[in-house]
C-alpha cells in the first residue's frame, strides 16, 4: 500500500501534551496560590473512521479535553492538530472552519437544544450559519438528517419541551451532523437516558458509524458503553491518560491499577456473582489527607509522583517521586500503560 | 460504629419474617396544568425487617411518586393520596395526624435522594444538620447532638469527623455528601431507609463504595432499605427482593436472584436484553421499541402493550388491563402471556 | 438501518413555543385579564386623543386656557368632577390627560430599553474591559439622584433644537426620562446573559461555528426577552409618575393638560378647598399603575420557565 506517510499524516485528530490549567485564587487580593491542573499532559491520535473512547469519572478531565479540541475553553499548552491544521493557534475565520468540520453532541439533551427554538430550526441552524444554501434546500436537508436518526417529520416543528428525553438526544446527534462534519465528539451522550433509550441511541450511533464511516471521540464513564462503540479506549485519571488500549484488550487485559479498579467497581447485572475482590484502598480514603478530593488533586499535582498514588493498592516508594509516562511501555500491540508496576 | 449498637430502641433479632412495611392499593393523583395525573397506580409490595427491596423502573414510571407517597411527602398544592393503604409497624399511615407523621419521619422512616448537593442546605454547615435531625427526634441538647453527629459521621466513613463536621457541603464532593445524606437519614437509627435513586449521581467506584456503606448500616441495625433505582446492576447485586414499575403501575415483584434468571413480564425481559454489559459481543443492542408513554397519555388496556411484541396485537391486552397476580410463592406479575397468571384467576 | 435502530415517532401537530405556553397560562388568570382590560382602556383613549390630534378632529377644546366657564364649580351633575381655574371640566381634562403621561412612559421605555438592552447583552457577553467600562458607566448613573437627573435633562433639554425639530415640553420629558432611567434594565439583562451564555446550547452554537453577532441575536436575545417584557410593564408605572414629577415641577407639557399638571395646580387649589382636581387625576394614576402592577406580575409568572411543570 505504499504508506510512506510517518504515522502523523494520517491522523485526523492529533492531541500532543494537552495541558489545561486553571489557577486557583485565594485571598482577599484574589491572589493565584495554583493550579488546577484539569488536563495535565495527554496525547493521543485518532485516526480516520477509528472511534476512540475517552473513559474516567468525573472531574478527570474527559470533558475538558473534548472541549479543548474545539476550543470551547482555552488550554495552556500543547497542541492539537486537526486534519493538518493547528487548532490552538488558528484565528478567528479559520477556526470557525474548524468548528464547522467537528461536530459536538452534548450530555443534557434538554440543556444543549434552545428552548426556544425548534427541532428544525436547531438542526437547520448550522446550514444557515454556513449560509451557502438556500432556504428550501435547507428544509430537505433538515428532513434528511431528522430520517437519518430516526425521527418523523413531524418532529419538525415540534420544541424541546414537548419532546421525550432520547428524541432530543437524536436531535442533538441531528445537529451533530449537518455539516457532514469530519470528527464527531460525543460527551457523555447516552449517561442521562434510561436504559431502554440508552441502547436505542447506541444503536443509532452504531449504524451511523457503519453506514457513513464516521470517525468519533467518545467520551463517557461507563465502561461497558466503551467497550461496545469504540475500537481503542483511553483511561483518565486526574488529567492524564493512564492507560489506551484496543477496547477489546483492554477488557481482557487491564494493567494499570486504575483500570483494574474501575473494572471491577461495575456491578454485574448477576446476581450471586461473587463481587470481585476490591481493588480500593480500605476505608477511610475519603478525605484521609485532611483535604477533599479535589483539594487533593490540586495539592497533589504540586507533587510529582503517580497521580494515582494515594488510591492506589500496588504503589511503590518509586511511585511517589515520579510520574510514569504513557508511552514508555508498549505492552502490547497498541496497548500503552502508565505504571511503574508494569 | 458504636453509635449504631447503642441504640435507645431494641433491636430485635428477628427470623427476618416479620414485615415491617405493607403497601397495598395505593394510588397518588398529581395534578398537572392539562389535568390530572395518576402517577401512582394500585401500588403495592411489603418490606420485611432487615431486607432490601429495590423498587426498579425508568424516570417517569412514579418510583418517586411511591416513595413520597409513603412517607406523605406530596405537597397538596401538588398531589394527593386517593386511595390504598401504607402499613408500617402495624400502623396504617393515612391515618396518623401531620404531628404524628413527623414523628415517624426520620425516626421510623429515613429518606435520602438523588442529589446529594442539592438536599443538603448549603447555608448550615453538615454537622449543624445531622445534629439538627438528631434533635427533633431524640431529646438530646446542642453540644450532644453534635457529638452524636461528629460520631455519625466516622460512622459513614469520613475521615477526620471534627473537621468535617464544621464544612459546608459545597466544600465537599458528591460522595462525601451522599455519606453525609445517609448520616442525616440514620441519625435517629429508622427502621426503614428509603433510598431514592442514592448512587446515580456518583461515579462507579463511589457508588460501590456507598452501597457497601448501605450494606454494612444494615446489617449492624436491621435496617430495612427500600431502594429506588433504574440501574439494574445494583438491583442484581444488592437487593433481596425486587419490584419493577412501568407507566405507575407495578408489573412484575420476585426475589431478585429469579427475577434475572427468568423475568416473567415483557418489560422486564426488554430491560434485561437491552443492558449493555462488559463482554457484550453482539454488533447491536436488544431494544425495546417506543418509548414510555406520557402519563396523560397512557394507552388503554395493558400499558405495556404498544411496546410488546406479544401484546401489540392481542385485543385482550389493548383492551384489559391485567391485574397484579402472585403467580407462584413470592412471585407477581402482571401479564396475560405470563407464565401461570391464566390460572390464577 | 437495522430495524432495531429505527425508530419513528408519529405525531402529528404543531408545537407550541414557550411564547405561546405563556400566554395560554396568563389567560387563565381572571385578575390579570381585568386589569390587562383597565390597562387597554388607558391605551385606547390615549391613542385616541392622540389621533384627534394629529387629525384634528375636534372632539375637545384647542385652548385649555381658554375661560369657558364657571371657574371651580363643585361637581353637579353638569360637570361630574367639577371644573378647574378655567372652568374646563376636570373629567375632560383627566381623560386628555392621559395621553400626555402614557404617551411619555412609552416613549421613555422604548428609548431605555433600545439603549439599555443592547449595552447589558454586549457587556454581559464580552465580559472583560467593555464590561467594565459599561458597568462603571451606570454604576456612576446610578449614584445620582433620579431627581436631580431628570430635572437637569429636563431643563438642559428644553427648548433645544434636535435634528431640525424643536424640542417641546413632553419631547423633553421623556428623552430625559428614557437616557437616565436604561440602567435597570441593562443590568437586569446583563445578569440574564451572563447566565445564559454557559449554556450548552449556546457553546453548542460556537461549536458548529456561530459569529458571536448571531449568538447574541438569535440564540441569547429570545431566550433573555421576556425579562425585558416583564421589565417593560413594571417600569411603565414608575415613568407614569416620573412624568407626574416633572409636570408638578413645573417642567411638563405647558399647552395640554396631564395628571401631573393637575396636580400640580392642586397646590394651590387646596387651600381654597377645592379638592376635585387633585382626586380625579390621582384616581387616575392610582388605578392605572395599580392595574398594570397586578398585570405585570401576573405576567412575570407565566413568562418565568422555571415556574412551568415539566
Amino acid at each position: 500500500m505504499g504508506d510512506y506517510a510517518m504515522g502523523t499524516n494520517r491522523h485526523l485528530l492529533r492531541v500532543e501534551n494537552l495541558r489545561t490549567y486553571f489557577p486557583i485564587r485565594k485571598g482577599l487580593l484574589r491572589r493565584t496560590v495554583g493550579y488546577l491542573k484539569a488536563v495535565n499532559g495527554v496525547s493521543f491520535a485518532i485516526e480516520a473512521g477509528q472511534t476512540v473512547g475517552l473513559v474516567g469519572e468525573s472531574g478527570c478531565g474527559k470533558t475538558t479535553v473534548a472541549r479543548n479540541i474545539v476550543r470551547l475553553t482555552p488550554a495552556t499548552g500543547g497542541r492539537v492538530v486537526f486534519d493538518g491544521k493547528d487548532v490552538l493557534s488558528a484565528g478567528g475565520d479559520e477556526l470557525r472552519r474548524i468548528r464547522g468540520e467537528i461536530g459536538l453532541v452534548f450530555q443534557d439533551s434538554y440543556g444543549s437544544l434552545n428552548p426556544r427554538m425548534t427541532v428544525g430550526d436547531t438542526v437547520g441552524e448550522p446550514l444557515k450559519v454556513w449560509g451557502k444554501i438556500g432556504r428550501s434546500e435547507i428544509a430537505e436537508r433538515v428532513r434528511a438528517l431528522l430520517s437519518k436518526v430516526g425521527l418523523s417529520r413531524h418532529c419538525i416543528n415540534r420544541y424541546p419541551h414537548e419532546i421525550s428525553g432520547g428524541e432530543r438526544q437524536r436531535v442533538g446527534v441531528a445537529r451533530a451532523l449537518a455539516l457532514e462534519p469530519k470528527l464527531v465528539i460525543c460527551d457523555e451522550p447516552v449517561s442521562s437516558l434510561d436504559v431502554s433509550i440508552q441502547a436505542q441511541i447506541l444503536n443509532l450511533l452504531k449504524d451511523l458509524q457503519d453506514e457513513f464511516g464516521l470517525t468519533f471521540l467518545f467520551i463517557a464513564h461507563d465502561l461497558a458503553v466503551v467497550e461496545f462503540f469504540c475500537d481503542v479506549v483511553a483511561v483518565m485519571h486526574t488529567g492524564r491518560i493512564v492507560e489506551q488500549a484496543p477496547a477489546k484488550e483492554l477488557y481482557r487485559n487491564p494493567l494499570h491499577p486504575y483500570t483494574c479498579t474501575l473494572i471491577s467497581a461495575v456491578p454485574r447485572a448477576k446476581p450471586g456473582v461473587q463481587r470481585p475482590r476490591k481493588l480500593f484502598r480500605t476505608e477511610p480514603l475519603e478525605g484521609s489527607k485532611g483535604v477533599s478530593r479535589r483539594d487533593a488533586r490540586g495539592v497533589l499535582n504540586c507533587l510529582s509522583g503517580c497521580v494515582f498514588y494515594p488510591e492506589c493498592t500496588e504503589r511503590q516508594e518509586k511511585c511517589l517521586r515520579r510520574m510514569p509516562e504513557l508511552d514508555e511501555k508498549e505492552y502490547r500491540r497498541g496497548h500503552y500503560v502508565a505504571c511503574w508496576k508494569s | 460504629m458504636d453509635l449504631i449498637a447503642n441504640n435507645k430502641r431494641d433491636v430485635k433479632k428477628s427470623d427476618g419474617n416479620e414485615t415491617l412495611l405493607s403497601v397495598r392499593n395505593l394510588s397518588t393523583d398529581f395534578f398537572a396544568e392539562e389535568g390530572i395525573v395518576r402517577a401512582v397506580q394500585d401500588v403495592g409490595f411489603s418490606i420485611r425487617r432487615g431486607r432490601t427491596l429495590a423498587l426498579v423502573g425508568e424516570s417517569g414510571c412514579g418510583k418517586t411518586a411511591t416513595a413520597l407517597s409513603i412517607v406523605r411527602l406530596v405537597p397538596a398544592a401538588q398531589g394527593k393520596i386517593v386511595g390504598g393503604q401504607i402499613v408500617f409497624e402495624g400502623r396504617n399511615l393515612l391515618d396518623l395526624s401531620e404531628r404524628q407523621m413527623r414523628e415517624i419521619r426520620g425516626n421510623g422512616i429515613g429518606m435520602i435522594f438523588q442529589e446529594p448537593m442539592s438536599s443538603l442546605n448549603p447555608v448550615y454547615t453538615v454537622g449543624d444538620q445531622i445534629a439538627e435531625a438528631i434533635r427533633l427526634h431524640q431529646e438530646k441538647g446542642c453540644k450532644e447532638a453534635w457529638a452524636d453527629a461528629v460520631e455519625m459521621l466516622r460512622a459513614v466513613g469520613i475521615a477526620d469527623p471534627q473537621r468535617r463536621a464544621r464544612e459546608y457541603p459545597h466544600q465537599m464532593s458528591g460522595g462525601m455528601c451522599q455519606r453525609v445524606m445517609i448520616a442525616v437519614a440514620v441519625s435517629c437509627e429508622p427502621a426503614l431507609l428509603i433510598a431514592d435513586e442514592p448512587t446515580t449521581a456518583l461515579d462507579v467506584t463511589t457508588q460501590g463504595k456507598i452501597l457497601d456503606l448501605l450494606d454494612r448500616l444494615q446489617k449492624q441495625s436491621e435496617m430495612s432499605i427500600l431502594l429506588i433505582t433504574h440501574d439494574l446492576g445494583v438491583v442484581a447485586q444488592r437487593a433481596d427482593e425486587a419490584a419493577v414499575m412501568y407507566a405507575s403501575r407495578i408489573v412484575e415483584t420476585a426475589d431478585s436472584r429469579r427475577l434475572f434468571v427468568e423475568p416473567l413480564h415483557p418489560y422486564t425481559q426488554g430491560l434485561w436484553e437491552s443492558l449493555l454489559r462488559l463482554g457484550f459481543s453482539g454488533r447491536r443492542l436488544r431494544v425495546i421499541p417506543g418509548s414510555v408513554p406520557a402519563p396523560l397519555q397512557f394507552p388503554a388496556g395493558c400499558k405495556f402493550h404498544p411496546r410488546c411484541s406479544k401484546g401489540r396485537s392481542d385485543n385482550r391486552c389493548r383492551s384489559v388491563e391485567p391485574e397484579l397476580r402472585e403467580v407462584e410463592a413470592g412471585r407477581c406479575v402482571a401479564c396475560w402471556h405470563a407464565r401461570g397468571y391464566e390460572d390464577k384467576a | 438501518m437495522s430495524e432495531q435502530g429505527r425508530i419513528v415517532e408519529a405525531r402529528p401537530g404543531k408545537g407550541a413555543g414557550l411564547w405561546l405556553d405563556a400566554v395560554r397560562r396568563l389567560c387563565k388568570r381572571k385578575l390579570a385579564m381585568v386589569c390587562l382590560g383597565v390597562v387597554m382602556v388607558y391605551f385606547l383613549l390615549a391613542g385616541f386623543v392622540y389621533l384627534a390630534e394629529m387629525f384634528d378632529w375636534r372632539v375637545g377644546p384647542t385652548r385649555w386656557g381658554e375661560e369657558v366657564g364657571q371657574s371651580y364649580a363643585p361637581p353637579s351633575s353638569k360637570n361630574i368632577l367639577g371644573t378647574d381655574i378655567f372652568g374646563q371640566s376636570v373629567l375632560r381634562k383627566t381623560l386628555y390627560g392621559a395621553r400626555i403621561s402614557i404617551s411619555v412612559a412609552l416613549f421613555a421605555s422604548l428609548i431605555s430599553i433600545a439603549i439599555g438592552v443592547p449595552l447589558g447583552a454586549i457587556g454581559g457577553y464580552f465580559r472583560g474591559f467593555v464590561d467594565e467600562v459599561i458597568v462603571w458607566i451606570y454604576s456612576t448613573l446610578s449614584s445620582i439622584p433620579y431627581v436631580l437627573l431628570i430635572l437637569a435633562f429636563a431643563v438642559v433639554l428644553r427648548d433645544k433644537t434636535v435634528l431640525g425639530h424643536r424640542l417641546t415640553g413632553i419631547a423633553a420629558a421623556y428623552l430625559a426620562i428614557g437616557l437616565t432611567s436604561w440602567v435597570g434594565i441593562c443590568r437586569l439583562i446583563r445578569g440574564e446573559v451572563i447566565k445564559h451564555k454557559d449554556r450548552e446550547y449556546i457553546l453548542a452554537a460556537v461549536s458548529y461555528g456561530c459569529s458571536r453577532r448571531r449568538i447574541i441575536l438569535r440564540h441569547l436575545m429570545p431566550n433573555v426577552f421576556h425579562i425585558v417584557i416583564i421589565d417593560f410593564s413594571l417600569r411603565f408605572v414608575a415613568f407614569v409618575h416620573a412624568e407626574v414629577i416633572l409636570s408638578f415641577l413645573g417642567l411638563g407639557e405647558p399647552n395640554r393638560p396631564s395628571w401631573g399638571a393637575m396636580i400640580n395646580d392642586a397646590r394651590m387649589e387646596l387651600s381654597r378647598g377645592v379638592w376635585w382636581q387633585m382626586a380625579a387625576a390621582t384616581a387616575a394614576v392610582f388605578l392605572f399603575c395599580l392595574a398594570l402592577n397586578i398585570f405585570g406580575d401576573a405576567l412575570r409568572d407565566s413568562l418565568d420557565p422555571k415556574l412551568r411543570i415539566q
